[in-house]
């Protein structure tokens, strides 16, 4: 089956810079697509080319199965919500939320009943007769959210609509986009550098670092099974010990720590030629003992802070040879009460849990 | 915003301290313009003899009001020639990298800044009967006769849109440039077709820098001289010819104050009428 919308090795030169390389993406009908990276990563660029506002230097993009790249943008009828405000600035609220609609040349009736319920929607009723200048950033770009889905295109691009908002605002309007995208079902490609956005809104992630997806899936599946450093680190918090890889086998490895600890079995990412590797622990995943654990790998460390979180307790703490690792406990442990800076710990993990990355290539 | 500014107007102690500064310039203004200026308005009642005499003749008499149609058809033709020519223009400068508007700024600054007469001159040699443009269209086969360019309203028009064109240029690229192109984009994003995102989005934000440039442009078409007297013909003359005869030939004083105020009050209304529709917004002020 073909997939409704598709990306293939997209690529976006500036001069000698590479902006976007060899971006290849599927994404079904009615699904929620996130592109989560840092700044500069390339998320706007791959944006924009679906939105056919930058001409892509390689690669192609398909909508059910036909290429887009060739239609103009007033006439692929998808909907955008910009990074900045984009307003028309000489229209009411209103005329702007009904442009779409009246530029398609459709009767003001309908027009108007239209805007109506879209401003409803983003909650801006009281609101239709200012010009985009007398309202808050937020207003605006929920002005610009109703401006584009009140054609009800089949796919929407967002591109980090809410990032000029405060944290309240924000969420509101998440779960305004979240009903929106489940009552509609529209296809929405949308843009963040917010881990806690991408991973309350979407379907799938792909996570973008300089220029090129490191990786698409759930965000379970990115929790439970980065396939990079930087997305354990983007999603997630996440510890790193250096290690050596001793052996390889089935994609498992067995790694040597210092202090003499090796650990077989554990997940093992990228070329090991080089021997060294950086092994990833999840600060929830790791158990803290006073005495050795009979069975398992279990460090040896030493409390540095403590701090109380509400439902759990962040631990700071220390290897021997002084690499800092930060572990999380529910609150209500065994050992919780009794802990105090300068303790001596044992730190355990399940080798399933951690996962290894190789230093070689690259050096990220 | 203007309620803005109403709310938070000026206290009188600022107003006080922004009149105090603008004494010397104004003092200058009522010295050098507006005494003159009601010198000029005295003498155009009372010589020969007080009444409106001046203004009747002036308005009534055929030979007299065909100069002040073709003052006003000129200005208006240079006006929508100049804009026609000038968004264009100011358009692509805005777009075009910066070091080709950079150097296309500097030829019209340096044209701006050559002697006017030197410039009117060389029209004058392009546009004469055996001029450069008669000669190259006879001898591409176009015409067989050379046209009358010049000593007519014709070469007026030429020259005076020439001249006019760096004061549309220069607001209208100023406008241009602070429009955001996201904003064109969002347009297109929208659906709307080039025609509608120019129609419906662009030309409304431009037109402030085209009241500006245009009412510039028309103004200074009013009462240009130069110009005229060197490219027109002695049958057709303007009104700022028209000025110059009664004061410097005639020594009409009274004719020539009349035509003189009824150039200005139609400058004032205009003025005021832009003002109106689109504030001081185009001016370059907030
Ligand atoms: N017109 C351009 N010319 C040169 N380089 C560009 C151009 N547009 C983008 N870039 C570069 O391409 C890279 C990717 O830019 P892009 O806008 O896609 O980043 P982004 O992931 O959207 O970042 P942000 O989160 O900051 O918006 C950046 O390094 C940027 O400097
Ligand atoms: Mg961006």
């Amino acid at each position: 089956m073909t997939p409704f919308l598709e990306i293939a090795g997209l690529s976006r030169h500036f001069g000698s810079f590479v902006a976007v390389r060899d971006v290849n993406l599927e994404i079904r009908k009615g699904e929620f697509m996130t592109f989560l990276g840092p700044s500069g990563s390339g998320k706007s660029t791959t944006l924009y080319a679906l939105a056919g506002l930058d001409t892509p230097t390689s690669g192609n993009i398909r909508i059910e199965g036909k290429s887009i790249l060739d239609v103009p943008p007033h006439r692929r009828n998808i909907g955008m919500v910009f990074q900045r405000y984009t307003l028309f600035p000489h229209l009411t609220v209103a005329e702007n939320v009904g442009f779409p609609l009246s530029v398609r040349r459709r009767p003001a009736a309908e027009i108007a009943a239209k805007v109506g319920r879209m401003l409803e929607l983003v909650r801006l009723q009281d609101f239709a007769q200012r010009k985009p200048g007398q309202l808050s950033g937020g207003q605006q770009q929920r002005v610009a959210l109703a401006r584009a889905l009140v054609y009800e295109p089949p796919v929407l691009l967002m591109d980090e609509p809410l990032a000029a908002l405060d944290k309240k605002l924000r969420e509101e309007i998440q779960c305004e986009i979240r009903r929106i995208h489940r009552e509609t079902g529209v296809t929405i490609l949308y843009v963040t550098h917010d881990q806690e956005e991408a991973l309350r809104l979407s379907d799938r992630i792909a996570v973008f670092s300089k220029g090129v997806i490191d990786q698409i899936g759930t965000g379970a599946e990115l929790y439970e099974n980065p396939a990079t450093r930087f997305v354990a680190e983007f999603i997630g918090d996440s510890d790193f010990l250096p290690c050596d890889v001793l052996a390889v086998r089935d994609g498992l490895a067995s790694i040597g720590l210092s202090g003499g600890l090796a650990v077989d079995g554990v997940p093992l990412h990228g070329n090991p030629a080089a021997g060294k590797a950086e092994l990833m622990l999840r600060p929830e995943r790791i158990s803290l003992s006073r005495a050795m654990p009979a069975s398992g790998p279990a460090l040896p460390a030493v409390i540095g802070d403590l701090t109380f979180l509400g439902s759990h307790l962040q631990v700071a703490a220390a290897t021997l040879d002084g690499r800092a690792l930060s572990v999380r406990l529910p609150f209500g442990h065994e050992v919780v009460g009794s802990l105090a800076r300068g303790d001596e710990v044992w730190l355990s993990f399940r080798p399933a849990d951690a996962c290894a990355f190789c230093s070689a290539q690259g050096g990220s | 915003m203007p309620q803005a500014t109403a709310l938070v107007g000026p206290s009188r102690g600022q107003r006080r301290t922004s009149l105090l500064l603008a004494l010397p310039a104004l003092s200058l203004l009522i010295v050098f313009f507006a005494l003159p200026v009601l010198a000029l308005l005295l003498r155009s009642v009372l010589e020969p003899a007080p009444g409106f005499s001046n203004y009747v003749t002036l308005l009534g008499s055929s030979t007299y009001s065909r100069i002040l149609v073709n003052t006003f058809t000129v200005s208006a033709v240079v006006t929508v020639v100049t804009l026609l020519i000038g968004f264009p223009t100011a358009w692509a400068l805005a777009l075009m990298p910066p070091i080709w508007s950079r150097l296309v700024f500097g030829v019209l600054l340096l044209s701006m800044w050559t002697n006017l007469l030197t410039r009117t001159y060389a029209w004058m040699v392009l546009l004469q009967r055996t001029g450069v443009i008669n000669r190259t269209l006879i001898d591409l086969g176009i015409i067989d006769q050379p046209l009358p360019l010049v000593n007519n309203l014709t070469g007026v028009t030429i020259g005076m849109t020439y001249i006019m064109l760096p004061f549309v240029i220069l607001p209208l690229y100023g406008v241009i440039r602070r429009i955001d192109p996201a904003i064109l984009q969002a347009a297109a994003l929208c659906g709307a077709t080039r025609a509608q995102a120019f129609r419906r989005v662009l030309l409304p934000l431009v037109m402030p820098g085209i009241a500006v440039g245009g009412l510039m442009v028309f103004v200074m078409s009013l009462g240009y001289f130069v110009t005229p007297a060197l490219l027109g013909g002695t049958a057709n003359m303007m009104l700022a010819e028209l000025i110059a005869q009664f004061v410097q030939s005639l020594v009409n004083w009274g004719m020539g104050g009349a035509a003189a105020l009824v150039l200005l009050s139609v400058t004032l209304s205009l003025y005021t009428l832009q003002l109106r529709l689109f504030g001081t917004s185009g001016l370059g002020g907030r």
